[in-house]
């Protein structure tokens, strides 16, 4: 199905992930040092509205079906996509153990729309609603098998996100009494580790993949 | 390895086996054995005895055992008892609804300085009524494994207070606690003992010990009199400190207290009876805030000991009680209290009465109780050494170190017995160190002894200081041996037999590795080999469920997991199933099992949540929780109703899938219509018997009787006949009547609901909710795994590999409901009060059978005992019929197996976790209950797993 969309340049490819990260820099510093302990909600507020325009409109230039479907379309996707995800998240989380109660719920919703932007709203705006792209996304048969960037780009750093934030909530149940135990802050820092450390991974993917394509081609 | 030889060797297994699982229970049962060995030490019980004459003759100085100094000693045992129920509130940071009630002591404390205190007395964990009176009579340390005994408690052997009294012609009356009548069989002249195991009754045993207590106090036919009171504890147990029951069980103390102490002062004038009378009002052990204790947290291990005399000593007791921890009262009065160590209150109670210290106590003589009693003060004329020193104070002194001089004697002695006669002493540098602190203490006494007693020229105020700070120095000298050797035993009764450890962790470890190679073997046979595809699929379902059994394991190595091991769980489980999910959502076809299950896990956590904010006191873990915010909502009436309404309805869900169940699994006729009318029966009588214990309704007296105790009787009866019916049907049934299959899940069925109705009776209310949690977990795995089933296509081959994955989840949702049930791995949180449904009095076989159900009932039994649903339904799989037994047969060995690999592993981990924490604080506190924990659950999971091959084969 990769044949007849049109392949993207790996300088492409830094350059998004490039901008995701400088939104998630610029969050982060606007918040300032220790912001997401002292007040999480307030900090993954601002992470959130930092890196949702970033990412929607950076994952809509690099939509799946250039002919079909204008920018705009995709952005629409993307941008209803993200309480989609949002929700699909905190769900998830709250089956994992995340705490239920007045005190947390602004914090958790923050966190999953973080979640979102991660995971599903990059997705969105590409595959929109196709159900093949995402099965494939979803599967970790993709880093052997795809010929496509894009699939690389959305996979390994939604995949690292959640994996990231499944390790970080590991000492949430010690006894250590810091503050950055508590729910979310250590599961947003595994997330958002998870997702860097995703965001190298395709890198590295889609550079192996160039070359591949070249020495077949040559 | 040939095609037919694999599949005769296949077939030769499943012949022999149950011999196979009775050999890897053989196997644990001696690993666990030689580790618990190794680990539970107990100290070894020395059964000398000290005598009245032993003193004769031994060294200068102190040649007798102490003179009596009181003579009749009041002990109220007032069990469970916290240090801030005593002392006033104006000693803690916060005043609490549940302070100052004990107004009567505080008066006196405050009132009669030179004659009344309140001391902290400090226990030593394990913090259990049973080994707190041990050491409070032997005055020794009774080690972690007694614990074990808490429920029948065996007479002590080892020299006591009591042994003493009785050697030495003094009566003693004893009333209340039963415990006492156990652990001292022939030791009181009267007793008036009352149960003391039904925790649910907080009068029966302080109304009798009242109805006694005030007319024994005008008798004259007695010299110590105990008086131990339940009622604190039992309120603590039941409903917590900060509850109402608990504040007028100490309001009715206080005025109790209050007629004891106005009868003692009426009686005490010159020639009366308690003309020099010590009152001892005393807690054994303190609580938490839930009414737990066995532990060692500042809350159990805090109680307190309250001590007046009768006789005022003179004024210069003031200068030995010491001011140091002095504060006002509500009422502006100086209240002062002291501390001192349970440990010592043995030896401190045998100098008072003047009888000889039990053979292996190691506690000292407690200078502030010790000054107390007006006795110790009066001024011996001994015959030699008529040398009267002019000082009050300084003849008390010299009294007192008197008392150390035998007391460190006494228990210098009785460490070069222990030394000599047990196998496991202590470290002979320490030892020695200790041995050099009393030879300097000795040669010093004599020099005391000397100088104390001056020659006719030597007088004055000079002498009298040097004299003075000598005796001082000699006191000093005497506590540091005493105490640096109650250290060095504190230290030492906690040594560990590491090669016996090292013995049983080495054999637990080699029987998880055969286990698992059998496993492999087995899978190896069956495994169609040509099929790669299904078994590379094997291989990722593998090894999922080995990471996920492997972090399980893993979080066993902090104490923070093993707290919030049920969370844990439960995340592990939820992960599972969000990988489940994960793998469907991939392949494009979605389960609504699968988002059930997801559902059950978010009711699972919460209901674990609360099970553990029973656990972790304070009401800051409750604020946030669902229950209490719809309570919010909704209003408490309506929640109060629904609390009464919901166990009944979905009591009434659990029977119909019951019924169901029986219907489709029980293919035999008369078993189903046996089984049938008594499942029906059972949760007809479990529903009266809730209904009886409910507010809701009103009903008449004998309605409510019969609801309360013969209904969990009847449930009872009908389970066991119609265990008894199944194991009949299986060995006399023609086995030809049905099909293989078809006879399995017949006999599963009969199992499962023969024990259903028992277990769900003894947790009660909350019993429901579990079993429909239950049910729908165990149904959700069980369609997955068929739909897995189907989608792999084994019936080409017709053999059937069991899925690991499903097993993990299995073992992992037991886990769960093991902690939804409010379970968790410490003492007290056994469900005591389980063990009482339908019966009143205490019987050890039958309490602690009904006690070990409800601990294991619903994370061991049934789990076990439902195994065969997962393996069998792969029957339908399976082309040819011939082959129908062979497979079915394979799969559930593999699923036993399995199952017993995954506990053994955990089991494995928690050993090892024990061996490398053993010197961790909270060893004794969590570790070790985990360990004893896991261990039973692992022999448990075993017998079961054997007798469930038995059954099956």
């Amino acid at each position: 199905m990769g044949a007849e969309v049109a392949q993207i340049g790996a300088f492409t490819a830094v350059a998004a992930h490039a901008l995701c990260l400088a939104g998630l820099a610029a969050a982060h510093s606007l918040a300032g040092r220790g912001a997401l302990v002292s007040d999480p909600a307030h900090a993954l507020r601002l992470l959130v509205v930092c890196e949702a325009p970033l990412v929607i409109v950076v994952f809509s230039l690099l939509r799946r079906d250039h002919k079909r479907c204008s920018f705009l379309k995709a952005a629409a996707r993307g941008l209803l996509g993200l309480p989609i995800g949002a929700f699909l998240n905190a769900f998830g989380a709250i089956v994992l153990g995340a705490p239920v109660g007045t005190k947390y719920w602004m914090a958790t919703t923050y966190w999953s729309s973080l979640m979102s932007l991660f995971t599903f709203v990059p997705a969105a705006c590409v595959f929109g609603a196709s159900k093949v792209d995402w099965q494939n996304v979803l599967s970790h048969s993709i880093y052997c098998t795809s010929s496509n960037v894009v699939d690389y780009m959305i996979s390994a750093p939604s995949h690292g996100a959640v994996i990231g934030a499944w390790l970080g909530a590991w000492p949430m149940p010690l006894d250590w009494e810091r503050p950055w135990q508590e729910w979310p802050i250590c599961v947003t820092y595994g997330a958002i580790a998870g997702h860097v450390i995703g965001i190298l991974v395709s890198l590295i993917l889609v550079v192996a993949h160039k070359i591949r394509v070249r020495v077949k081609a040559d | 390895m040939a095609a037919p030889a694999s599949r005769r060797r296949g077939f030769s297994l499943g012949r022999s086996w149950p011999l196979l699982f009775v050999a890897i229970l053989a196997l644990h049962s001696l690993a666990i054995y030689l580790f618990t060995r190794g680990f539970l030490l107990t100290r070894t019980e020395l059964d000398l005895h000290s005598h009245r004459d032993d003193r004769t003759g031994v060294s200068p100085g102190c040649s007798s055992w102490p003179q009596p100094a009181v003579d009749r000693l009041v002990i109220v045992v007032l069990d469970a008892l916290r240090f801030d129920f005593v002392a006033p509130s104006t000693f803690f940071e916060e005043k609490q609804p549940w302070m100052d009630k004990l107004q009567v002591l505080q008066k006196l404390a405050a009132d009669e300085k030179n004659s009344a205190r309140i001391f902290k007395a400090l226990a030593d964990p394990p913090t259990t009524s049973l080994q707190r009176l041990k050491a409070l009579t032997t005055g020794g340390l009774p080690t972690f494994i007694d614990v074990g005994n808490s429920f029948g408690a065996p007479a002590i052997v080892e020299d006591n207070i009591m042994h003493q009294l009785v050697k030495n012609g003094k009566r003693v009356v004893m009333m209340g606690d039963d415990t006492w009548t156990q652990l001292y069989p022939e030791h009181f002249n009267k007793l008036f003992p009352y149960p003391s195991f039904n925790v649910k009754d907080l009068d029966t045993v302080d109304n009798g010990v009242i109805d006694h207590l005030l007319p024994s106090l005008h008798e004259n036919d007695w010299d110590v009199l105990i008086a131990h009171f339940l009622g604190v504890d039992h309120a603590g147990h039941i409903f917590g400190v900060d509850s109402t029951p608990m504040i007028q069980k100490l309001e009715q103390y206080n005025e109790i207290l209050e007629d004891v102490i106005d009868t003692l002062k009426s009686l005490s004038t010159p020639g009366g009876p308690h003309e020099n009378t010590l009152l001892l009002v005393m807690g054994d052990h303190g609580q938490t805030l839930n009414g737990d204790h066995g532990g060692g947290t500042a809350e159990e291990v805090e109680t307190s000991l309250f001590a007046w005399s009768s006789k005022t000593p003179p004024d210069a007791v003031l200068s030995v009680l010491g001011e140091n921890s002095c504060n006002f009262d509500l009422h502006g009065k100086e209240v002062c209290v002291s501390t001192m160590q349970q440990l010592d209150f043995a030896v401190t109670v045998s100098a008072l009465l003047g009888i000889p210290f039990p053979f292996g106590s190691i506690g000292r003589v407690n200078p502030e109780l010790y000054a107390l009693s007006a006795g110790t003060w009066d001024i011996q004329k001994t015959g030699i050494n008529a040398c009267t020193p002019q000082d009050d104070l300084e003849a008390w002194k010299k009294r007192y170190a008197e008392a150390l001089c035998v007391n460190s004697w006494q228990v210098k002695r009785y460490i070069d017995q222990y030394s000599g006669s047990s196998i496991i002493g202590f470290s002979a540098e320490y030892l020695h160190h200790v041995a050099e602190l009393y030879s300097k203490a000795q040669a010093n006494w004599s020099e005391v002894l000397k100088s104390t007693c001056p020659s006719e020229t030597a007088k004055g105020e000079e002498f009298k200081e040097s004299a003075s700070s000598a005796l001082q120095l000699q006191i000093d000298a005497y506590s540091s041996f005493l105490e640096s050797f109650a250290k060095l035993a504190r230290s030492a009764w906690t040594e560990f037999d590491l090669w016996l450890m090292g013995t049983g962790l080495l054999l637990m470890i080699l029987s998880v590795i055969t286990h698992a190679y059998i496993l492999v073997r087995l899978n190896a046979v069956y495994q169609p080999s040509d099929q790669e595809c299904a078994s590379s699929r094997i291989i990722t379902k593998l090894s999922f469920a080995f990471t996920l059994v492997m972090i399980r394991a893993a979080s066993l190595l902090s104490n923070s997991y093993i707290m919030a091991e049920g969370r844990v769980t439960n995340f592990l489980l939820a992960t599972s199933c969000i990988a489940g999910l994960w793998s469907s959502a991939v392949n494009g076809n979605f389960n609504i099992e699968e988002f059930i299950f997801l559902l059950l896990n978010i009711f699972a956590r919460f209901g674990i949540e609360l099970g553990m904010s029973k656990q972790i006191a304070g009401p800051t873990a409750t604020k946030d929780h669902p229950v209490s915010i719809i309570c919010d909502i909704f209003g408490s009436s309506f929640c109060n109703a629904s609390v009464d309404i919901f166990p009944i309805i979905s009591l009434a869900i659990v029977t119909c899938i019951i019924l169901k169940l029986i219907t489709y699994a029980v293919h035999q006729r008369f078993l189903k219509y046996f089984i049938m009318s008594g499942t029906i029966l059972s949760y007809a009588f479990i529903a009266n018997h809730w209904a009886s214990e409910s507010t809701l309704l009103s009903h008449a007296k004998a309605v409510q009787q019969t609801g309360r105790s013969l209904a969990p009787r009847f449930v009872y009866a009908i389970g066991g006949l119609s265990l008894v019916i199944s194991a009949l049907w299986r060995l006399f049934a023609p086995v030809g009547s049905l099909k293989f299959n078809e006879r399995i899940t017949s006999l599963s069925a009969a199992m499962l609901c023969s024990w259903s109705p028992v277990i769900l009776m003894l947790l009660g209310r909350q019993g429901a909710f579990v079993a429909l949690i239950c049910i729908t977990g165990a149904w959700c795995i069980i369609m997955l795994q068929q739909k897995y089933q189907k989608d792999s296509k084994l019936e080409i081959t017709g053999s059937c590999v069991a899925n690991p994955v499903s097993v993990t989840q299995w073992s992992l949702l037991a886990i769960c409901l093991f902690y939804l049930t409010g379970h968790w791995c410490t003492f007290d949180g056994l469900r005591y009060g389980a063990a009482f449904i339908g019966f009143d009095n205490f019987h050890i076989i039958r309490q602690g059978f009904l006690l070990s159900v409800d601990t294991f009932g619903v994370s061991h039994i049934l789990p076990v005992l439902s195994l065969p649903f997962i393996a069998i339904h792969c029957y339908n799989t399976v082309s040819k019929k011939s082959k129908v037994k062979d497979v079915t047969i394979n799969i559930l060995i593999q699923v036993h197996l399995m199952y017993g690999l995954i506990t053994a592993i955990t089991t494995t981990v928690t050993i090892i976790c024990v061996t490398i924490q053993r010197r961790h604080l909270m060893v004794w506190g969590l570790f070790a209950p985990k360990y004893v924990f896991d261990a039973i659950g692992l022999l448990v999971t075993d017998l079961l797993i054997c007798l469930a091959s038995l059954y099956y084969s």
